[in-house]
């Protein structure tokens, strides 16, 4: 009593909205992480894979009318499927002929490109064929409620809880993952003692699209989405990768929450104190609080803290 | 196409070159030359075009002597049927505004880039990468939340300094941008093969030989994304004047990547590469519109979105096949070091 006493009635629905958040952006940020940790590039790409997710879950019940959140495992495959694609596709051959590092990353620009205009052909599919809305979609009124609150919260915090023990496990206590781990910290050296690289890298690139996808097939159930959402999410994915810190997987995790606090919590408190036209720019939150993490502590906060510990 | 047709697009094309040829030296010089891998190129346009819209109608009715109670911005249609009219019957008066604008273009690109780029000039250059691609759009937030910049996202209209040519309008305006533009081309031209542009390439080529040449890396750097984005911010603001609007709508698509697809097709490092795969370019991209309404009628969906998977698919094309582009760097000879008979070649 005492604890949920303290708050505002008020506040709850903020606190909610979050927790939603910033588990979904957690997820597109740890995805943003583990391919910085394993292939050094950083992935532009992220953001239509998070929008393909999207529209791969609402395909899905558009064309079968199942309930919505059984996309979500096809879009883990689909999207995992297509970050196996750019990696196989385009970085690989890029590596082998000693692509520098920035070239990867514009290629990786290229391929979102290309993928937004695959999810803009898509959405004029789907709105042609079978009569549906496909842009500002919005699935939350067939979510279910629990205790009174969205099934999206109790969904998004259990699916990246999962996530994380299931990484977590995988990092530290598999064969597998201390090949991983081994790829990470030193590829050279980790292919000199015979662990195969390439596919390390190829697992990474699967997984991260896999969370970029589930992150993407939960985002209908939440809020407003169109191709070009992931887009806008993008410096927002970025800002928590740095935030947390680029060297440290699950700073991710530790990111997404603190720029989530600051972009609902924060903006909704100056909202009520200084006025609402402060609304407007919210998507400059994520850049002043990224520009604020690189000047004062550019390995982030997972970087801060390890230091310490050392 | 009739001679008619065959003109307009000739001249059309040309203003897009030149606009775009303005952007690409300005990435040739950051990335090519520098190394600095800028992916925001977008904020610098953005900001040359929208400061210079803020701007321009206020400060044409001020240097004109426009008596009026109006606000340039609200009722800025209404304030420039008081400013078209003068500047319709005097073209010099015209030309310098257009001048003075243009350097508030290049003065707002600078400022936009050092802001930019400021809080993580020191770090990695990925690091400064997301940054930098981070911060692009976020003069549109501002555009549409803040009215006084450019009313909204309805945008805003400059005056028209090329209305003194009448129904050659068009053709002076590309003209005087083509004009522009070759003289930044022989500015930065010249400026790489300057002992300044050549530090620069001996950043780009290895930043612990520079520094222990006791070149302060940091400041090199910054005055190479300071000049770049003086460029980018004159193509914004001559963009904005040629089309005599603007709206808060300048994306990444149009003003990062394309740009980028322009130098690598060109050839990274090498502004005559830079200026060929910027032709080369605009013209496949000119020709592609014109035609693709053809056969429009036999898609499922709307045709613009053929543009994306193009353009992704060409640039992934140039990377993974032809990463040096059509015109290879050149070697830059100095008295110093000659490139002996054939032996010498670039590291």
């Amino acid at each position: 009593m005492g604890c949920v006493g303290l708050l505002n009635p008020v506040a709850l629905p903020t606190i909610i909205s979050w927790l939603t958040y910033s588990s979904l952006l957690s997820m597109m940020a740890l995805g943003v992480t583990l391919l910085y940790r394993t292939t050094k590039v950083a992935n532009f790409a992220h953001a239509s894979l998070v929008t393909s997710g999207a529209y791969v879950a609402y395909s899905i019940v558009v064309v079968l009318h199942p309930n919505p959140y059984l996309g979500v495992p096809l879009a883990f495959a689909v999207v995992g499927g297509l970050g196996l694609l750019l990696f196989y596709g385009v970085l690989e051959p890029m590596r082998r002929r000693h692509s520098p590092t920035v070239m990867l990353m514009v290629a990786t620009l290229a391929f979102d490109i290309v993928l937004f205009g695959v999810l803009n052909i898509l959405a004029d599919y789907l709105a042609s064929t079978y009569f549906v809305p496909s842009r500002n979609i919005l699935l939350s009124s067939s979510d279910f409620t629990f205790m009174g609150q969205p099934g999206i919260f109790f969904v998004a915090v259990g699916v990246l809880s999962l996530c994380s023990v299931v990484l977590y496990f995988l990092l530290n206590f598999t064969t597998l993952g201390i090949a991983l781990r081994a790829s990470m910290e030193n590829s050279s050296l980790a292919q000199a003692i015979g662990v195969n690289v390439t596919l390390m890298l190829a697992i990474s690139w699967f997984a991260a699209g896999g969370l970029a996808g589930v992150s993407g097939a939960l985002l209908p159930m939440w809020t407003l989405v169109n191709p070009n959402t992931g887009t806008v999410l993008l410096a927002s994915m970025f800002c928590a990768s740095i935030v947390g810190g680029l060297d440290e997987i699950y700073g991710a995790v530790l990111g997404g929450f603190l720029l989530g606090f600051v972009d609902v919590v924060g903006t909704s408190v100056l909202a009520s104190s200084i006025g609402a036209w402060i609304a407007f720019y919210e998507p400059a939150v994520p850049l002043v609080v990224l520009a604020a993490t690189l000047i004062l502590a550019p390995k982030g906060l997972a970087g801060f803290l390890s230091r310490r510990r050392k | 196409m009739t001679l008619d047709q065959v003109i307009l697009f000739t001249v059309d094309l040309l203003a897009l070159f030149s606009v775009y040829l303005i952007i690409s030296l300005g990435l040739n010089l950051q990335q090519g030359v520098t190394g600095i891998p800028n992916f925001g190129l977008v904020l610098a346009v953005a900001g040359g075009a929208y400061i210079t819209a803020s701007l321009s109608t206020r400060l044409a009715i001020y240097l004109l002597n426009v008596h009026t109670s109006l606000d340039p911005i609200v009722n800025n249609v209404t304030v420039l049927q008081l400013v078209n009219p003068i500047l319709r019957s005097s073209p010099w008066i015209s030309i310098g505004l257009l001048i003075l604008f243009l350097i508030i273009g290049g003065a707002s690109g600078a400022l936009m880039g050092l802001i930019s780029s400021a809080p993580a000039i020191r770090l990695r250059e990925d690091y400064l990468a997301i940054t930098l691609l981070a911060f692009g759009e976020i003069l549109n937030v501002v555009g549409t939340g803040y009215d006084p910049l450019i009313g909204g996202p309805a945008g805003t209209s400059l005056p028209d300094i090329f209305g003194w040519a009448g129904q050659y309008r068009f053709y002076w305006a590309t003209l005087i941008m083509l004009l522009v533009a070759v003289m930044l081309f022989v500015y930065i031209e010249r400026l790489v093969k300057t002992p300044f542009g050549r530090v620069l390439k001996a950043i780009r080529d290895n930043e612990n030989t520079a520094m222990s040449l006791g070149k302060d890396i940091t400041r090199y750097r910054m005055s190479s994304i300071l000049i770049g984005s003086i460029l980018c911010g004159i193509a914004g603001a001559l963009w904005a004047l040629y089309s005599g609007a603007v709206t808060p709508s300048y994306d990444r698509l149009d003003y990062t990547f394309l740009p980028w697809l322009m130098v690598l097709l060109g050839g990274m490092g090498s502004n005559v590469g830079t200026a060929v795969g910027t032709l080369v370019f605009v013209t496949l991209d000119e020709l592609i519109d014109y035609f693709k309404y053809s056969f429009a009628p036999f898609l499922p969906f709307n045709v613009v979105w053929l543009n994306y998977l193009l353009l992704g698919l060409l640039t992934i094309f140039i990377l993974i096949y032809r990463p040096e582009g059509i015109i290879r760097e050149k070697w830059t000879s100095t008295p110093a070091a000659r490139p002996q008979t054939g032996e010498a070649k670039p590291g």
